[in-house]
């Protein structure tokens, strides 16, 4: 009757093998499935309104990426994302025209970030952002 | 039968693929230049080994002109500007490459412009225009108007910087080649390098080494970006061996289930 | 455990449990001799229903629009929690399925199993060769990268040298002149549901008759290898004596499967992108066609022997000659004997057969 026991063995390992092959499935299960919550992980940037002055644009870093916000002749605030969607280049804010150019290969944009001229294929990124007691938070 | 016929049928036309590819009609310059003799079809033959070709950039892009009707092509009212002279050079490519033009024309280059000086051309060509790299400061060219000594210091105060892109550019390419989105990162390494090669363009080693600082804290970023994804595919490889080994314990316990099993029989 | 035979007992008065245990498992018996290749179809099974369970997750993410496609795969790759997985798994299992069909299929041509009375079992499983070769086809197009658009392009243009209806028969498959959303509209259609639904219907027959009909002896350690059925009337092949299918030789599919998830997941988390040639992460570009096109390796040595010929309609009859011969195998060959060593001409065919298609496979990867 070894083989019995033996038996017996070999049905409690394979139990315990079939034990951790569940868990090793139904956790990635578990995850994939699982609603994401919505990516919150650019962080938030704030910075004093007067920073921005009418016809003029901040720049800043957020999410590893640089952000620019604009306000525009009308005092209406802008905040997009700077990198030109080229082929990735920083855009620079135009002061005397009040529209964005990329200096790689002349991308043009409005101070909504619309594409103007030039190549890029989409327009500038829009950011959420708010203003609350003269601070500007983007994020 | 199937399975022949529609396997064998779809990959002869594999073969048929360059005929069959529905790109674009060609544009008039290309099918007439590149059928031309001698300097006149010259171009064609360059620019199709250039950046610009890859990108999509023909020669309307830079030299206007109708490129749908052959009989007007070149008429300067459908915006044809022809070949620029020496001195027009910087302003022709820097229409589109305005951050290099600026650079350019604060430099001792762009103030001997005219004077035997050198122009984008020089350096660049003008139609087998490559992905700018550090090789195009060599002695050949740089010699040709004074010793070599100066341009190879700038060139070594380069160096180290262009060797850490090359670096980091294989590895993003690397990881594109295995499905992780490399838009981030290939962006930001663009930009880098663009404002690194753009610097050279004022032949200032000082403006050089300075900016290099920032440059250089620049791509240590990309550098983590890239470490923390290196550290996700180790994970991921040590999970895998826990799987293969899992898998083969089952089998083991399995066979010999069945081997006592057998035994009985 | 009392509860247990509670149950046993409660369904036994229902069902006849014990009567149908006694028939399809500890009472079903196979041959004495069988071995180990008889638990690739298992195996097989296996890798369909993984597809499946894979492939629906995918569904949850992926988004089946041009303009969508390829960003929604990027998705699952970068940031859906083990999204890389899901995906990798349902790309590497595809291949799989068709090594171990071709493996399959070897097996029961060296043991003779597609003689009668198994023609139709043969004829079945040639045509879910062909089935999984088109699930593959039409799932390849769902990312919608370079790759996916181009070996499109090239597969269904394939489709237009058939005269007279080949033209029209292109735009029906591609829903328009030129592959593009029409296309990945129908093209998904065919991968997630037709094409899926039709495999499991004719495994069902397949495993039918398998059930029916009974399993094939192997021609391995006996003296007279010789097929026995006569064909005068119908004659389910018992084996009295044999092993039981439950628990022997269902602990030998177990174990089968097990390697074989082994091995899998060597691939799946060692060396995936086997099967990813760089044009397979760039987004799908209509006006810009990749340098080489090869396509998948279980397609080369057809790749290459179309090269081989200046006509690609001699290129194509040949191998439509072949595939038909294949195909009727069981009716050419009405031999009795079954062991490989005992048919000289059927093992110089299949051994010259093997060597071609490896050769032509491996030229194919080089040229």
């Amino acid at each position: 009757m070894e083989q019995v026991g033996r038996r017996k063995f070999l049905m409690t390992s394979l139990g315990g093998v079939l034990a951790v092959a569940a868990g090793a499935v139904l956790y990635p299960l578990y995850r994939y499935l699982a609603p994401r919550r919505n990516i919150d992980s650019l962080g938030k940037v704030s910075f004093p309104e007067t920073e921005v002055p009418a016809g003029g644009a901040k720049f800043f870093d957020i999410g590893g990426a640089t952000g620019v916000v604009v306000r525009k002749a009308n005092g209406d605030l802008v905040a997009l994302s700077a990198v030109c969607t080229h082929l990735g280049c920083i855009v620079q804010w135009q002061k005397e025209r009040q529209d964005f150019l990329c200096p790689c290969h002349a991308g043009r944009y409005t101070a909504d970030g619309a594409v103007v001229s030039g190549p890029p294929p989409k327009p500038l990124g829009k950011l959420p952002f708010s203003v609350a007691n003269g601070t500007i938070t983007v994020g | 039968m199937l399975r022949a016929t529609r396997a064998t049928v779809i990959l002869f036309l594999i073969l048929m693929v360059p005929a069959l590819a529905p790109a674009q009609e060609e544009i008039v310059c290309i099918s007439c230049h590149g059928t031309l003799p001698g300097k006149l079809g010259e171009p064609v033959k360059l620019w199709k080994g250039s950046i610009h070709a890859e990108n999509g950039i023909a020669c309307p892009s830079c030299h206007g002109g109708d490129p749908r009707d052959m009989a007007n092509a070149m008429k300067p009212e459908r915006g044809f500007l022809g070949a620029p002279k020496e001195t027009d050079i910087p302003a022709f490519c820097g229409r589109c490459h305005i951050g290099v033009e600026k650079d350019y024309l604060q430099s001792a280059h762009g103030k001997a412009l005219g004077m035997g000086g050198p122009t984008c051309v020089t350096c660049h060509g003008n139609h087998l225009v490559v992905r700018a790299s550090l090789d195009i400061i060599n002695e050949k060219t740089c010699s040709q108007c004074h010793g070599f000594e100066r341009a190879r210091i700038i060139r070594e105060a380069m160096a180290q910087t262009e060797s850490h892109i090359v670096a980091i550019d294989a590895g993003i390419n690397r990881y594109k080649g295995m499905g992780i989105d490399t838009e981030k990162l290939e962006k930001g390494l663009f930009a880098v390098r663009n404002r690194f090669h753009t610097l050279f363009h004022n032949v200032n080693v000082e403006m050089v080494k300075n900016e290099a600082v920032g440059i250089n804290a620049d791509l240590g970023k990309l550098d983590s970006t890239l470490a923390k994804i290196a550290e996700d595919l180790d994970r991921r490889k040590i999970i895998g061996a826990g799987a293969v080994g899992l898998a083969l314990l089952a089998a083991l316990i399995l066979y010999l289930l069945k081997r006592s099993y057998d035994r009985e029989e | 455990m009392v509860l247990f035979k509670k149950i046993a007992d409660w369904l036994e008065v229902r069902l006849g449990l014990r009567d149908l245990v006694d028939r399809e498992l500890t009472g079903y018996l196979l041959p004495r001799n069988i071995n180990a290749w008889y638990s690739l179809g298992s195996i097989l099974l296996f890798i369909f229903a993984l597809q499946v369970v894979t492939g629906i997750l995918l569904l949850i993410y992926y988004v089946p629009d041009a303009d969508r496609a390829f960003r929604s795969v990027t998705t699952i790759m970068n940031e859906v929690p083990f999204g890389w997985l899901i995906r990798m798994c349902h790309a590497v299992g595809s291949n799989m399925m068709v090594l171990i069909l071709l493996f399959h299929m070897l097996s029961v041509l060296f043991m003779g199993s597609y003689k009668s009375p198994r023609e139709m079992n043969w004829l079945s499983g040639f045509i879910l060769l062909n089935l999984v070769m088109a699930v593959s086809l039409t799932g390849y197009l769902l990312p919608w990268s370079q790759l996916s658009f181009w070996a499109t392009t090239v597969a269904t243009n394939s489709v237009g040298t058939i005269p007279v209806v080949g033209g029209r028969l292109v735009e029906f498959l591609r829903g328009g002149t030129l592959v593009g959303p029409a296309t990945l509209g129908r093209f998904f259609a065919l991968h997630v549901a037709v094409i899926p639904l039709t495999i499991a219907a004719l495994v069902g027959l397949h495993l039918f008759l398998l059930e029916r009909i009974g399993v094939s002896t192997p021609p391995f350690g006996m003296d007279d290898t010789r097929n026995a059925w006569r064909g005068e009337r119908f004659e389910y092949e018992g084996h009295p004596g044999g092993i039981p299918f439950f628990p022997n030789y269902l602990l030998q599919d177990l174990t089968s499967i097990a390697i074989y998830l082994a091995f899998f997941f060597l691939v799946v988390f060692f060396d995936p992108y086997l099967f990813f040639p760089k044009d397979a992460f760039l987004p799908a570009n209509p006006f810009q066609t990749p340098a080489h096109i090869k396509p998948e390796w279980y397609f080369l040595a057809n790749y290459q022997t179309l090269k081989i010929f200046p006509s690609e309609f001699v290129g194509l009859a040949v191998q439509g000659m072949a595939m038909t011969f294949l195909a009727l195998l069981p009716f050419v060959d009405r031999g009795k004997e079954k062991h490989p060593l005992k048919r000289p001409l059927f093992l110089a065919c299949s051994v010259g057969g093997i060597l071609l298609w490896l050769g032509l496979t491996i030229w194919g990867h080089y040229s």
